[in-house]
């Protein structure tokens, strides 16, 4: 009997299968890199909420101060979700009818709160406090990018640890006067650069953003 | 070589005493080997190995949605995530210690000490510590209950309240007769106010008071000495001489924190101050512990002793006519041992020549003519007044007695109780082997239980009401010296509980039915209206003690005592009788009488003397369980009288020949999940995991003749063995065999007395000698800004481990069972080593806290391969969770042990819809730990970001004594300090400039953060 002799296109698989195994482990790696990447996973997250709030129209055009609503973020760690009543400070007037706000009307009538979906979801054991940040010259928009022109809230950075480092080793990047925080379209004065007055504030106000572990781990 | 004597060894165990130092064994790091596994397993592991990676594609891209919650109306004042502190107060036994409770977004998650409170002065003791588990405990009763066919029926409130006002309307008509309340005993104003209302509504209904582990003694034995009842008070910073018979003064006493700070200011001596102590006591006991010099002896011998000693300082000090005839010295048979003799001669001396500046305590069980006796000896030494105070008017007159229960046992076997309300006590459980309680209750037609578990007792009654925990209801306590503390809820009841208070005012029809109006009422004669002027009722609850509330010091007039006559087996020798050997019952010194059974971190916190964690065991000491013929963890019946159980043996050096002493409080058979349930039989609640009783009930051995101790208990030896979790000789510092312990340990803990540190005040320094120490690293760090370090002060460390526990639930330290610790796998970050010195029969002790010592060159560090552990720039060792796979590296190269891993996962079962209660005792500032990661203290990590946070909140620079500890702030001495190393000023810069500081292995070059300032003890000189 004859033996089987393979024919002779099918050495053209061989090095068909040789460029597919030396190049299939790259388009892996650069798939996993790239797909799996926060900036590629999380950054433009905007999940719906239960009211169609909008952060151009209040921030935005109506100037109102975040402050207003995200009142303890100069305190504590979290900026904490205004409560139903600041919404009812002004919607008892204002839109009064309007279904879109009917679950604050209804949560005002209830007692039970509103039930928001977090956009910027830091894993439970990353512990980041706005506070130490706000009180130290970073802008809101820093983070969250320019919350004043969303009309629904979005992840605006990849809030990943490479991402919190590259601040806290150069500061200067994004630092500016206590007082212009909350100032969406902030710019460094003019004739100046950002490194420049970022530097300097830093020096003032001697911020050294530690970078140990236990920073942000504990 | 063995470079000390005999005499002078450390040993941790008898274990390791008995080896000699020839014997160069290593002790194998873990109990038992860890079998390989079969093929049958390996198969299954490649298995899941396989469906794991999977699954791993699988897995959604993004984690699960989270939500978030606010306020419809914002609280005014309150930020979430802002902790807020509350002032209240815990009772126990009849004696309340005011608490500072940390809020977190509502829920109370840890608790420490009022500094303001008399007993407490900032320290607390682990019951406090873990009152928050026991607040969020999934066993709790969820709700109203009624006994119907085929078990217990939930009902609603409102079932309940038509019930009362029916029935106890129809009692009102007959002045209540046939109704008999039992309660615990209590300090609180409000109850008694409550009470003396019910007894006007009621008139002839019957109250009882019985208390399983409270003594009348010391009430009895003051009206014996005085005619009345007085309360004692010890002013231990003025005593130099401290004599304690059979008295645990800094353990076991309402007032012991406060009492142990006192006595921690006389044991500085390099301010001069040090104090001596006396102890003489059946077993080991933190005040021995810490003793200068301890002598074991049966409780019963205490008697003769104090008769003796006072025989002879009256001769001494020529007591005043006015105080009557001294006793005879008794011709006993053990004060003819010449050791004893020695000693006692040499502190007969030494209380004499310093009159007015010694205190002698005797022990609350002791007959009450002892501590009428103590009080003469107490006027003889002229301590009245400067270091004993005497306060009026605290104690009820008529003390509760063991017989308030077995008179209502009498009453309702006659048939005069038709109904029964049992009030936050648990008698079907401790009620003495002699009284059938259960019986009992199955003769009252109508029986009403308030607890806080559907429990032994409460199970058998045909009403059963949610108990309101402490922290979940208003009340009042009185501390020990009368300073009322207003007990304010820190969180709505969760499960519609009722307290004490208010139970009584609905039964009876009150027309103030809300706890906190109850109060207001019962305390308008000290903080006045507190509706129409609230400013003192708001100062009280602030503060956390009204302010004048303290009872008045007395000057009572002693009489002349009778001499004594002596039974049983007092005059006895020091040997032991087998047959007739003196059986002491105690109190747990962590789950007391039982309530607390159910509270897995004080089940697993190893008692401090033995290490037992998860048991009770018969306590003998190691020349007893010689004549016995019985060893560690062999199983015995113990037999007194009638009654007998079967009981474990643990020998315990310290331990007084001839007597044995067993723990109350375990062997619980309806106490939850944690605490166990009879298993066969008596099975009363279908929801329980099915899991047998912890321990054995002690209470059954109870009757009229033994309540605290008596002589005549039996011990059977059987072949059988009982395996016991002891923590002993786990995690030990050394692994190079005996003779590297035998060098070690004089090294680990440094001790010198008090004459050899006058001469060489620098003692500690000599104690090892090494070469000059380099290092193979450069310094990692310059530790600019802060330089965090702790000292540890050996001489004010009592062993309590109060600290394990605040550790436990600051850091959310997982519980792990009974058959993990026996595997060496408990996840204490703190632990204590306790070392044993010289004879085992009267052993000295030291106690030493192992915290991690946050080395700064780390050797842990150095294996981690994947950046787990890591240095910061303040010195401390950064153990990132997320980061660690479990490779245990660090862990073996930790020289200290002090690393430990998460074999499982312990939080697994608070998923279940039921237990999901406990996650809010979680510390939401620190991560909870999963499965396969290491960990290790952190010095309270999160406490120093709040801490640096907070300063440049405020823009001022980080104050010394702002950050602390959990370990720290619940040390009732103040041994543990911590703090920033870079401010010279700062109290741990301080203290690590005393001579006695030293550092473990520091021949190791790892050079640790925490520090230890060595032992000076102060024995008599004469005794040398």
């Amino acid at each position: 009997m004859q033996p089987f002799v393979f024919p002779r296109w099918s050495n053209k698989l061989v090095h068909l299968a040789g460029a597919v195994l030396s190049i299939a482990p790259l388009y892996l790696i650069g798939l996993v890199w790239y797909g799996a990447s926060p900036r590629t996973l999380d950054v433009g997250y905007a999940p719906k909420q239960p009211v169609p709030y909008s952060h151009a129209l209040h921030a935005g055009e109506l100037g109102i101060d975040c402050r207003y609503c995200h009142q303890t973020v100069e305190k504590a760690a979290t900026a904490a979700i205004p409560s139903t009543e600041t919404c009812m400070n002004c919607h008892q007037r204002i839109h009064t009818r309007s279904p879109k706000l009917e679950p604050i009307r209804a949560s005002a009538a209830s007692g039970l709160p509103v039930q928001w979906t977090k956009v910027h979801d830091l894993p439970d054991y990353a512990y980041f406090n706005h506070s130490m940040h706000v009180d130290n010259g970073v802008g809101c928009a820093s983070c969250h990018g320019r919350i004043d022109k969303m009309d629904v809230v979005a992840q605006h950075e990849p809030l990943s640890m490479g991402w919190c480092l590259d601040c806290h080793r150069a500061p200067e990047q994004f630092l500016r006067p206590v007082d212009e925080v909350t100032n969406m379209a902030y710019e460094p004065p003019s004739g100046q650069t950002q490194l420049a007055t970022g530097l300097e504030l830093r020096r003032a106000h001697e911020i050294n953003p530690p970078t140990d572990c236990s920073t942000c781990h504990r | 070589m063995p470079s000390m004597n005999e005499e002078k060894r450390y040993w941790r165990s008898l274990a390791e005493h008995a080896t000699s130092p020839q014997q160069d064994e290593a002790r194998p790091e873990f109990e038992a080997p860890l079998a390989p596994p079969t093929q049958q397993e390996r198969r299954h592991f490649l298995k899941l190995s396989a469906a794991s990676v999977a699954l791993a594609g699988a897995a959604g891209c993004r984690w699960q949605e989270d939500h978030l919650l606010p306020h419809t109306q914002q609280p005014e004042g309150v930020v979430p995530g802002i902790p807020r502190y509350f002032m209240t107060a815990m009772e126990l036994g009849g004696a309340g210690v005011g608490l500072k409770v940390k809020s977190y977004d509502g829920r109370p998650i840890k608790i420490d000490g009022n500094p303001a409170h008399p007993d407490s002065l900032g320290g607390s003791d682990a019951r406090h510590q873990a009152a928050v588990l026991g607040l969020y405990d999934p066993d709790r009763s969820r709700g109203f209950s009624t006994l119907a066919e085929g078990g217990r029926k939930p009902a609603s409130e409102n079932e309940f309240r038509g019930f009362a006002r029916e029935h106890f309307s129809a009692l009102q008509a007959q002045k209540g007769r046939g109704l008999a309340v039992l309660a615990g005993e209590s300090s609180s104003p409000s109850l008694a106010d409550m009470k003396a209302r019910w007894q006007a509504r009621f008139p002839e209904a019957r109250w009882f008071e019985y208390e399983p582990v409270s003594s009348p003694n010391e009430r009895l034995g003051s009206r014996l000495a005085f005619g009345k009842v007085v309360r004692t008070r010890l002013i231990l910073e003025k005593a130099k001489v401290i004599v304690s018979l059979d008295a645990d003064i800094l353990g076991s006493r309402p007032d012991s924190l406060a009492l142990a700070r006192a006595w921690s200011k006389g044991r500085q001596p390099e301010a001069g101050k040090m104090s001596r102590s006396y102890v003489f006591e059946s077993s080991l006991s933190e005040t021995g512990a810490v003793a200068d010099h301890r002598f074991s002896l049966r409780a019963e011998h205490i008697k003769p002793l104090a008769a003796y000693l006072d025989a002879e300082l009256s001769r001494r000090l020529a007591a005043p006519a006015a105080l009557g005839a001294a006793q005879s010295a008794p011709s006993a048979k053990f004060l003819e041992d010449p050791e004893l003799r020695k000693l006692l001669t040499a502190m007969i001396a030494d209380l004499a020549i310093q009159p007015g500046a010694s205190v002698v305590v005797v022990g609350a069980t002791q007959p009450p003519e002892v501590h009428a006796l103590v009080h003469r000896i107490n006027a003889v030494l002229r301590n009245v007044g400067t270091t004993v105070q005497y306060l009026e008017g605290l104690d009820s007159s008529e003390p509760s007695a063991p017989e308030a229960l077995r008179t209502l046992n009498e009453e309702i076997a006659s048939g005069r109780v038709q109904t029964l309300l049992v009030l936050d006590s648990n008698p079907v459980y401790t009620a003495p082997g002699d009284i059938d309680f259960s019986a009992a209750l199955a003769k009252v037609p109508r029986t009403i239980c308030a607890s806080l578990y559907v429990d032994e007792t409460a199970s058998l009654c045909s009403w059963h009401v949610p108990l309101a925990h402490f922290l979940e209801a208003w009340g009042d306590v009185r501390a020990s010296d009368g300073t009322i503390s207003i007990q304010q809820p820190l969180i709505a009841p969760l499960y519609g509980g009722k307290s004490a208070i208010e139970i009584l005012a609905m039964l009876s029809g009150d027309e103030l039915p809300w706890g906190l109006q109850i109060v207001q009422r019962a305390l308008a004669p000290v903080v006045g209206n507190a509706a129409a002027d609230p400013r003192l009722w708001r100062k009280s609850l602030h503060d956390g003690i009204v302010p004048g509330t303290a009872a008045a010091p007395d000057h009572p007039v002693l009489r002349p005592i009778a001499s004594f006559e002596y039974a049983g087996g007092a005059l006895s020798g020091l040997e032991a009788e087998p047959g007739q050997l003196e059986l002491v019952l105690a109190p747990d010194p962590k789950i007391y009488d039982g309530r607390f059974a159910n509270n897995g971190w004080l089940m697993e916190l190893p008692d401090w003397a033995t290490k037992l964690t998860w048991d009770n065991a018969l306590l003998v000491s190691p020349k007893t369980a010689q004549v016995l013929g019985v060893t560690d963890s062999t199983l015995v019946t113990l037999s007194m009288e009638t009654e007998s159980v079967s009981v474990p043996v643990l020998v315990a050096p310290g331990q007084a020949t001839g007597s044995v002493k067993l723990y109350l409080g375990y062997g619980r058979t309806a106490g939850g999940s944690v605490a166990g349930r009879a298993l066969a039989g008596g099975s009363v609640h279908g929801e329980w995991d099915d899991q047998a009783s912890v321990g054995v009930n002690a209470y059954r051995l109870r009757s009229k003749r033994l309540w605290d101790f008596a002589r005549g208990a039996n011990v059977k030896p059987t072949t059988e063995k009982y395996r016991m979790a002891t923590t002993q000789d786990k995690h030990t510092i050394d692994r190079i065999g005996k003779f590297g312990t035998d060098d070690r340990l004089p090294m680990l803990v440094r001790e010198a007395s008090l004459t050899e540190y006058e001469e060489h005040p620098d003692f500690v320094k000599h104690a090892v000698h090494h070469p000059p120490l380099l290092s193979l690293w450069k310094d990692p760090v310059k530790y600019e800004g802060h330089r965090w370090g702790m000292s540890i002060d050996l001489n004010k460390c009592t062993g309590c481990s109060n600290c394990v526990v605040a550790c436990q639930a600051e850091n959310n330290v997982p519980t792990v069972g009974k058959d993990r610790v026996y595997m060496g796998r408990e996840m204490h970050w703190l632990r204590i080593d306790r070392y044993f010195k010289g004879d085992p029969e009267q052993p000295e002790v030291v106690n030493q806290p192992i915290p991690c010592q946050q080395c700064e060159h780390a050797p842990c560090e150095q294996v981690c391969p994947v950046g787990a552990t890591s240095h910061s720039h303040e010195g401390l060792n950064d153990m990132t969770y997320n980061r660690c796979i479990g490779t245990r590296y660090c862990s073996n190269n930790c020289p200290y042990k002090v690393r430990k891993f998460n074999f499982f996962n312990f939080h697994e079962d608070l998923k279940e819809e039921k237990n999901k209660v406990q996650q809010m005792v979680y510390n939401p500032e620190v991560t909870v730990r999963f499965r396969g990661v290491m960990e290790k203290c952190t010095y309270c990590v999160q406490r120093i970001q709040e801490g640096k946070f907070r300063a440049s909140r405020e823009n001022r620079p980080l104050r010394d004594g702002e950050v602390t500890t959990a370990c720290q702030d619940s040390c009732p001495t103040q041994a543990i300090v911590f703090g920033d190393l870079n401010d010279p000023n700062s109290q741990v810069s301080q203290r690590k400039a005393n001579q006695r500081d030293y550092s473990l292995l520091e021949e190791l070059n790892v050079r640790p953060r925490t520090t230890y300032l060595a032992l000076v003890r102060n024995p008599n000189p004469e005794l040398g």
